[in-house]
């Protein structure tokens, strides 16, 4: 269980709670990957920082022009670990060429999208860490089942991303199943892109967007300039999130 | 964002402190966050510590935890949005075209061989 006690400041419950949930989220079987796989993706992620190869690439003109092998942990195939040092290490030179590699190898589509959300998720919880001066949160245990396997049958890809996403288009008119009535209630009408990245891997977006919505703000407070939501204004959100994606060499 | 911001409360801010120009912005401790934002995502960790215990003489505990959730939230969102491959929507994109190009933000794009400005591509397939 995730507690921010050991330190003298104050953290939010909703946000203790989110990071509570997201922590189990990990620990508990995907989409597509079980526990003790997504716990080792969560491990990896950690490790990232560690590589010798990453520290390589990231230093070079062009991260393409360094070969090697990354210093995993061993528990996850090349592929994932490629996949995931890369995003951590350096997000802002990926290319459609790299993700076709990656998917060339072996890694669905719906694979890459749970990996990215863990990825994400721990990326996140350990950078709230790093900034508030704690310690990051020991892992959680993997919990055993087995993944469920879904692919929504409404993702398609239509050259708008490299992944597959739900577009709100898909969810129009008479819907077949339950499932498409909840992802209609959760992807109809226009969204940003950003909203639907992870669509592909429904429950990866579901949660992700729970846990930036108590960290930054839910989708009504965005736009609501007359009222003040959180302890900094809008204008400080805003600063601080673009100077962080300016530097990640972020363009979306 | 920050220029829907800035539209809404009339407040003039200088938007080329989010590529590095120094100062505030005209935002109220603008550049001691966008100051804590670079050393979170840094390795200096001294500084970080002096700059967590600024803003919590300056601005309080809650203030801290905020802009701590939002440079958590960012420094990931940027990894979902660089790793999927997701293009800047056509609205925005030409809401935006000005700032993006009087920043230079669109050689962040351009670097990874992608198209800065959907509305270049021409119809999709």
């Amino acid at each position: 269980m995730i507690t921010y006690s050991s330190t003298a400041i104050a953290v939010r419950a909703d946000m203790v709670e989110a990071h509570n949930v997201a922590w189990g989220r990990v620990s508990r079987p995907g989409t597509w990957f079980d526990g003790a796989t997504r716990v080792a993706i969560a491990a990896e992620t950690r490790h990232a920082s560690s590589c010798a190869l990453c520290r390589g690439r990231k230093e070079a003109l062009s991260p393409y022009a360094v070969a090697g092998q990354h210093d995993g942990l061993g528990n996850l195939p090349e592929r994932v670990i490629e996949q995931i040092h890369r995003i951590v290490s350096d997000p802002g030179r990926l290319t459609r060429t790299w993700f076709d590699g990656i998917i060339a190898s072996g890694t669905s589509d719906a694979e890459y999208v749970e990996v990215v959300g863990v990825v994400a998720t721990i990326v996140s919880i350990d950078t709230f860490c790093r900034a508030i001066g704690m310690p990051l949160h020991p892992l959680p245990q993997p919990i055993a089942g087995e993944p469920h396997r879904r692919r929504p049958r409404t993702a398609h890809q239509r050259g708008e991303a490299w992944v597959p996403m739900i577009h709100p288009k898909d969810l129009e008119g008479v819907l077949d199943t339950e499932e498409e009535r909840v992802l209609a209630k959760y992807w109809g009408g226009v969204l940003a892109n950003i909203r639907r990245a992870l669509s592909l891997v429904p429950e990866e977006a579901y949660a992700w967007f729970q846990l930036v919505e108590t960290q930054y703000l839910l989708g009504k407070w965005m736009r609501d300039f007359a009222n003040e939501y959180r302890a900094i204004t809008h204008a400080q959100i805003e600063l601080i999130a673009g100077r962080v994606s300016v530097l990640n060499q972020c363009f979306y | 964002m920050l220029r829907e911001s800035s539209k809404a409360t009339g407040e003039k801010y200088d938007l080329t402190v989010l590529t590095g120009t120094p100062g505030d912005g005209n935002i109220p401790y603008g550049a001691l966050l966008v100051a804590f934002a670079e050393a979170v995502l840094g390795t200096d960790d001294e500084r970080l510590l002096a700059l967590q215990s600024e803003i919590r003489a300056k601005m309080g505990d809650a203030a801290l935890v905020d802009a701590a959730a939002i440079v958590a939230t960012f420094n990931a969102i940027d990894r979902i949005a660089d790793s999927t491959g997701i293009p800047i929507e056509d609205s925005k994109a030409e809401m935006t075209a000005d700032f993006r190009a009087a920043l230079c933000i669109n050689a962040f794009a351009e670097k990874r061989g992608e198209i800065a400005d959907p509305r270049d591509r021409g119809p999709r397939g």
